[in-house]
């Protein structure tokens, strides 16, 4: 978590058009265009495949203990869920998140892949294939997050009897572990409605009662109402989290799928994010000599872009209310 | 410095309490109640709490209108003490409420407003900070414990930055570093940018905190004046944050409108 002082910016139109989006509010680095490759899923699913067996630490109540304080995906700040090669400073060339299928690809019906391929093509955002017509925009450029982009970027993990807290730098999810029932799937919420329980060594997060009005990253991979999702964290060694997240919604998808990457302990490792090098995280917090480095700031990232959503408003931009799969 | 500052706030207030009788109905003098303890060793405060009073109407006594329950105020000594002219925008500010109420542009609600709005919030105690979730928009506060003192300004934070320190079995919570685009209830209640909040959360009990905040903003106001309310700890067993994501709500609204607009920050 870096600190921030809330700047009132007049960000221009186009600035606004082609920064504004999940990943450009938060922090983030910029890349050269002979960056290699950044590794997603590909990668770590083979590398925790040789990793020894980790036995967690506990915590008092004698569930594994995940608490600390866990760094986002990194690479490109889920811009692109799938593989793909640059496409500017922003966005280097990066791996799939997804594990399974092992192509990578999203397992879309007929119907939802046009749909996924109309919202690529309304982008402004420089992809291959895109009209010029601006659109289309990622939800988070409206300050919307929901489930798993909460998931994806950096969080502090606390834990109580009952329940599992998750807090970034603006929000928060509060995870019942007590077994009490998920509530009704007629309200339906931008984060879902969670339950965890443990399975040995791992978290289990059933997401239910989502509003389908998030997408997955900034550039139209999305679910729907009808889709649940069950994360699974658990710590590969004392610095790692594997975080695995399974999507079911036979309305869009043809077969449940998986993400799959690693999240590490903050202050471990290179800056800039874990990037799925789990060797590298044993190296020992950075220093700082700033007092308020630890702290989180606050970031009004609703207040202060009301002017980019005017702007982005006058261009044409549609309102994402969700899709409607077909009966 | 400021923690000096702090105390001879507090000290005036403490005195204007025991100068001035409390209001009627007002809440009571903390009866004596030995909190449990953190691992750490402070007052648990954590939980589920939720104000119960009309204070997001209106801080002070008032009548009812349509959809506006009539309520007992909760400022000791009954009115705020305004600057003539301050005053007199208070009064435009209850006129224009309608449009000018920070709260209709989702604007997250400063401090003391967001612990009165109808919405429950949950307390999370850490060594280094105390975190309060709260429903309404989903929205965080960190209230460092660290040691760390208040960041160099000038900040113009909609939420302040807040400071927490314990004395004796109480919470008190110094918070600067505001911005003059929030309010502190739907009656047109302000402050500038000047404003500084000292909390102090109290417990009085299993299911009881006192909630105290002391508020000085001398561009605002003729002397320091105080809040008061209790806060209750949510009985449901299935009790849980759900969500208010309020501007989701509102651009969803108003997108497809013809002559869509965000309310300009005024």
């Amino acid at each position: 978590m870096s600190r921030r002082i809330r700047v009132v910016t007049a960000l221009t139109i186009v600035l606004g058009v082609l920064l504004l989006t999940a990943a450009s509010v938060r922090g983030q680095a910029f890349w050269a265009k002979d960056t290699p490759k950044l590794p997603m899923a590909t990668t770590w699913v083979a590398q925790k495949a040789k990793l020894p067996r980790y036995t967690p630490p506990r915590t008092p109540d004698g569930v594994p203990d995940l608490q600390g304080n866990w760094s986002g995906a990194g690479g490109d700040n889920n811009s692109f869920l799938e593989d793909h090669e640059y496409v500017d400073v922003t966005t280097p060339a990066q791996e799939s998140f997804v594990s399974d299928p092992p192509d990578g690809k999203v397992p879309y019906t007929p119907w939802a892949l046009a749909k996924r391929n109309e919202f690529l093509a309304g982008l402004a955002r420089g992809w291959p294939g895109e009209t010029g017509q601006r659109l289309h925009l990622s939800p988070g450029s409206f300050c919307l997050d929901g489930l798993p982009v909460f998931s994806f970027d950096p969080q502090e993990i606390i834990q109580r009897p009952g329940s599992v807290i998750m807090l970034s730098d603006d929000t928060y999810r509060i995870i019942p572990t007590d077994g009490r029932p998920a509530i009704s799937q007629n309200a339906k919420f931008w984060f879902g409605n969670s339950r965890g329980r443990w399975d040995g060594d791992t978290l289990v997060v059933e997401v239910t009662s989502l509003n389908g009005k998030g997408w997955f990253d900034s550039t139209g991979h999305f679910y729907s109402e009808n889709t649940r999702m069950v994360e699974r964290w658990r710590l590969a060694d004392t610095n790692t989290m594997d975080y695995e997240l399974t999507i079911e919604d036979p309305t869009i998808y043809t077969r449940p799928w998986k993400i799959n990457f690693p999240k590490r302990r903050a202050g471990t490792g290179p800056t800039g994010g874990p990037r799925g090098v789990t060797a590298a995280s044993i190296l020992p917090p950075l220093a700082t000599k700033d007092p308020y480095a630890s702290e989180s700031w606050e970031r009004a990232c609703f207040e202060g872009n009301t002017e980019s959503m005017r702007g982005m408003h006058s261009l044409g931009f549609k309102w994402f209310y969700g899709v409607t799969p077909p009966k | 410095m400021r923690r000096g500052f702090t105390g001879l706030i507090v000290g005036v207030a403490a005195l204007c309490m025991l100068t001035s009788p409390p209001a009627v109905g007002q809440t009571p003098a903390p009866a004596p109640y030995t909190p449990p303890r953190t691992r750490d060793g402070h007052p648990d405060l954590q939980g589920v709490w939720q104000a119960l009073n009309t204070a997001a109407w209106d801080l002070e006594d008032h009548a009812a209108s349509l959809g506006v329950p009539a309520g007992l105020g909760v400022v000791q000594g009954g009115a705020i003490p305004y600057q003539p002219s301050a005053l007199a925008r208070k009064r435009e500010n209850f006129a224009k409420r309608g449009t000018l109420d920070p709260e209709r542009k989702c604007y997250l609600p400063s401090v003391p407003r967001i612990t009165y709005m109808p919405h429950p919030f949950q307390i999370v105690q850490q060594a280094d900070k105390v975190s309060v979730l709260y429903e309404y928009l989903n929205t965080v506060r960190y209230i460092h414990m660290n040691g760390n003192p208040h960041p160099e300004g000038p900040i113009d934070w909609f939420m302040g930055d807040s400071r927490g320190r314990w004395e004796g079995n109480t919470l008190v919570v110094d918070v600067i570093h505001f911005n003059d685009q929030t309010w502190f209830d739907r009656a047109g209640n302000f402050h500038s940018e000047a404003l500084h909040v000292v909390e102090r959360y109290t417990r009085t009990g299993p299911d009881h905190m006192l909630y105290e905040a002391t508020i000085e903003d001398p561009k605002v106001f003729t002397r320091p004046w105080t809040i008061s309310m209790p806060l209750y700890r949510r009985q449901e067993r299935n009790v849980e944050l759900l969500e208010y994501k309020c501007h989701a709500y509102l651009l969803e609204q108003e997108w497809d409108k013809p002559g869509f607009t965000l309310t300009e920050p005024h």
